[in-house]
């Protein structure tokens, strides 16, 4: 005769020849904290409890039951249990699931856009306010100071700081009751950079904490960026430097892998001042070697190591000096 | 209105014009799942399978002879990510059939779960299709293995859960995206090569290029040895 103990996510059982001779099923809570056991191969209580009781089983642990053993849960009530125990289950997988680089990516994806809304509302802004004062739109060139200073000045203040009388501008007259639509879209503008920079500020607390090597070599923002790309850390981290140093390119090196178009060079990586401000030659190289170092920083910081940021961005500058 | 019972058992069609639409009798009448359009017939409620929002749905209209599932299947669905052709896979098992229905990312498998709650047929399981062994607690022996996920190796992982949870004679249904594999080789030949390898263990009784519905897509059907 051949004994065998398994244990699933509803019970321990005890299996006679294949089919079960005896059963633990489990309560609730005991799904939960047995199931991380069994799964990682570890004993259980109710496993040492029946191996006491029948010495010389076989107990299965961290590998495939044979067939004839998970054949016996295909019955009705045991199937019913297993869906009850798998919902409670993956409820608290997906709980646990949630790590802060999750938040990080949130953050920034909401920066870039809120950047887009930003600048479309802002273009409607100039649009609208420029029937009233076309004039003074051109000498600003940012949205935000723009939207903040129209709500300040008043059009014969800000027609001066340009020089020009009022009485000369092209704009039309208008009542205060339709200024006001104007004033109330400005409003929000601000409101919105208000909260962009919140945000930014937050990003770069978090990226601090939680990647300081990333953060001290790609920037906050631009090591967020490529975090969101990727997914999360652990797959920034196991990224070759030849990814990092194209994501954000994937439409090019798509369009490159289909039609055999001119490949991308880099992805988001040229926005970093090292690669921007590089000369044009050399720019495939300074890109080459920032992913390089992300590449590492991301690997150290996956597997929580030592800040050496410092380290790694004076050897970046001293070798793209 | 005139629903009819397809050849496919599990399976309906209603005619639309000079098209045919396939169908499933929804288990959760009043619940719709993706935005799919719903049709009464007496007290039943069916659900259209929107041929170009799922593969399976893609195979149909591309008239696949067996499916591999059928009312009373219990089957492992693996990639099954928020449910979309889960949900009409759990349509056609009913009842007595069952659906354990794992995916890996649990940003989606949340959808997922919501799903399951309404489905006394359905489980939800959060792994890697590549360790049976890991959800081996969570599952039981299947009558179709059903595998859609976008992997390199996906021809081996199929090949390891329909040994590890299919029963002889059980079903597995594969489908393949040529990108996935190779994204140098020509689809034709990235098909080529994952029949072949089946080949070496299960029989194929039918096989369906799924463009232009899926682009560089196609399923086998095979049958375990
Ligand atoms: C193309 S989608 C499946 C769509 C689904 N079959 C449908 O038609 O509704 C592929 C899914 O497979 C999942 N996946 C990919 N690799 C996996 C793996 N190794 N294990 C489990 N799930 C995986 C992904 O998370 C994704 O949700």
């Amino acid at each position: 005769m051949v004994f065998q103990i398994f244990s699933n996510c509803i019970g321990t059982f005890l299996f006679k020849d294949g089919k079960i001779a005896a059963e633990k099923l489990f309560s609730d809570d005991q799904i939960i904290s047995y199931h991380d056991k069994v799964k990682e191969g570890k004993e259980i209580a109710p496993e040492k409890d029946m191996l006491s009781k029948n010495a010389g089983a076989e107990v299965l642990r961290g590998k495939i039951p044979p067939g004839p053993v998970l054949k016996q849960f295909s019955e009705a009530k045991y199937l019913k249990r297993m869906r009850e125990a798998s919902i409670i289950i993956t409820k608290r997988e997906i709980a646990e699931s949630v790590r802060r680089d999750h938040l990080i990516i949130q953050a920034s994806n909401n920066i870039e856009e809120t950047d887009k809304v930003i600048n479309n509302l802002a273009k409607r802004l100039r649009e609208w306010y420029e029937l009233y004062n076309p004039e003074f739109s051109k000498s600003i060139e940012s949205h935000e100071k723009f939207a903040e200073i129209i709500q300040e000045k008043s059009r014969k203040e800000l027609l001066e700081e340009i020089g020009l009388k009022e009485e000369l501008s092209m704009g039309a007259a208008f009542s205060t009751e339709d200024l006001e639509p104007i004033m109330r879209l400005a409003a929000g503008i601000t409101s919105f950079a208000d909260l962009r920079s919140e945000q930014t500020a937050y990003v770069e607390k978090v990226m601090k904490d939680l990647l300081p090597n990333v953060n001290a070599v790609a920037g906050a923002l631009i090591g967020a960026k490529l975090l969101a790309r990727a997914g999360s850390l652990e797959k920034l981290s196991l990224f070759p430097a030849s990814t990092v140093q194209l994501l954000g390119a994937e439409k090019a090196l798509f369009r490159h892998i289909k039609t055999g178009a001119r490949p991308p060079k880099f992805g988001l990586i040229i926005n970093h001042p090292l690669v921007s401000r590089a000369k044009s030659s050399v720019r495939g190289k300074a890109a080459r070697m920032v992913a390089d170092k992300i590449s590492i920083a991301a690997k150290i910081d996956f597997f929580k190591g030592e800040y050496h940021g410092d380290d790694l961005k004076k050897e970046l500058e001293a070798k793209l000096r | 209105m005139t629903i009819q019972e397809n050849r496919l058992k599990g399976i309906f069609t209603e005619k639309k014009g000079k098209k045919i639409i396939f169908l499933t009798k929804n288990l959760t009448p009043g619940k719709t799942v993706y935005g799919e359009s719903t049709y009464r017939a007496g007290k039943d409620e069916y659900r259209e399978w929107v041929h170009t929002r799922s593969k399976l749905g893609a195979a149909l209209a591309k008239k696949v002879t067996q499916l591999g599932i059928y009312p009373g299947s219990k089957v492992l669905y693996l990639g099954a990510s928020t449910g979309t052709t889960a949900s009409h896979v759990s349509d056609v098992v009913g009842n007595d059939g069952f659906v354990f229905a794992l995916d890996f990312a649990p940003r989606t498998t949340r959808n997922l779960m919501y799903l399951c709650e309404l489905r006394k047929n359905m489980s939800p399981i959060i792994a890697d299709a590549k360790h049976p062994e890991r959800y081996a607690g969570q599952v039981t022996i299947v009558d179709c293995v059903f595998q859609d996920i976008a992997q390199r190796d996906q021809a081996e992982i199929f090949m390891k859960n329909c040994d590890a949870f299919l029963k002889k004679d059980g079903f597995g249904v594969l489908a393949v995206k040529a990108r996935s594999v190779d994204v140098a080789k020509k689809p034709k030949q990235v098909f080529q090569q994952v029949r072949a390898y089946l080949e070496s263990r299960m029989i194929i009784v039918d096989y369906k290029e799924l463009d232009p519905f899926e682009k560089d897509h196609c399923i086998f059907v095979c049958k375990k040895k």
